[in-house]
């Protein structure tokens, strides 16, 4: 059996202590907000989440590109994984961005650009999920994989996007925002210094993960293949 | 002292932040649990595959 490599377990310890750390400026380092008061901290953690569910999409959409062109499964594994941890990271963006909604503009949810572009790339991404359950052949699988991933990477840009061109009560937290935005705050020194930090803990989790996960799709593909084996 | 009086308090949204971090931590944890699961069942396969093919040769 193959072991865990040195690597990843220093990935393991340097990611937990960065969470840690994390946790901390946002309970005590991080400055109370003066309108929306303790609510306001999930802001923190809810675009970290936000962060690491477009990142792995990204992933997936170019390791779709990479399995069309070397046919190479590994790509699959890849994707599949990447698809996985962001469909998780990003249904806690959405939970967590309602519950904020709810303490900062009174609604749990609002039919508004964004939340709903999240909604549709968050269903589109389950269809990916359940979809490929439904395809026996690997091969066949990885494809439809690779080319869903592509293709359902449209979405993701558009939700970004979509607290710039359209009239929106979000926030915008990079840029200038709408007019009706509600819910929009200064950042202070501190507060920025905070928001930077999840950023990049949330970026160590998504790699520590993914590196986790890929070896999960490695043992379940070698798994299925001494299954296939042993039938026969 | 005029702003000080007319300076507001902020919301009172503690039970919001409490609700959401509830959530963050405990699908993240939930999530790290389910890959150690399933790490733990495919070895517990694979283990079992290994001896089945062994016994076929």
């Amino acid at each position: 059996m193959e072991s865990k490599p040195r690597l990843l377990a220093i990935l393991d310890i340097v990611t937990i202590l960065l969470f840690i750390t994390a946790v901390g400026m946002v309970f005590f380092y991080a400055p109370l907000e003066a309108v929306m008061g303790q609510v306001q901290r999930v802001f923190y953690f809810h675009v970290a989440n936000a962060w690491v569910g477009m990142l792995g999409f990204l992933v997936a959409a170019i390791a779709g590109v990479a399995f069309l062109r070397k046919s190479d499964r590994k790509w699959d594994i890849v994707g599949m994984a990447a698809v996985e941890i962001s469909f998780v990271f990003f249904f806690i963006a959405i939970v967590s961005g309602s519950i904020w909604a709810r303490g900062s503009w009174g609604t749990w949810w609002t039919w508004d650009p964004r939340l709903t572009t999240a909604a549709i790339v968050e269903l589109v991404y389950a269809a990916y999920l359940m979809l490929r359950q439904g395809i026996e052949d690997p091969d066949r699988r990885a494809r439809f994989g690779a080319v869903y991933a592509i293709l359902s990477f449209i979405s993701v840009p558009l939700t970004f996007i979509s607290i710039r061109i359209f009239r929106t009560i979000h926030p915008v937290i990079i840029g200038s925002g709408a007019a009706g935005a509600e819910g929009s705050f200064e950042m202070t020194p501190k507060m920025l210094q905070t928001f930077m930090f999840s950023l990049l803990t949330f970026s160590f989790i998504f790699a520590d993960l993914l590196w986790h996960r890929i070896r999960l799709g490695k043992l379940a593909d070698k798994t299925e293949n001494l299954r296939l084996k042993v039938l026969q | 002292m005029l702003n000080t009086i007319l300076q507001q308090a902020p919301a009172e949204t503690t039970r919001y932040m409490v609700a959401g971090y509830s959530v963050i931590f405990s699908v993240i944890f939930l999530y790290v649990v389910s890959l150690i699961v399933r790490r733990r069942n495919l070895k517990r396969d694979l283990e079992i595959l290994d001896e089945l093919e062994s016994k076929e040769k």
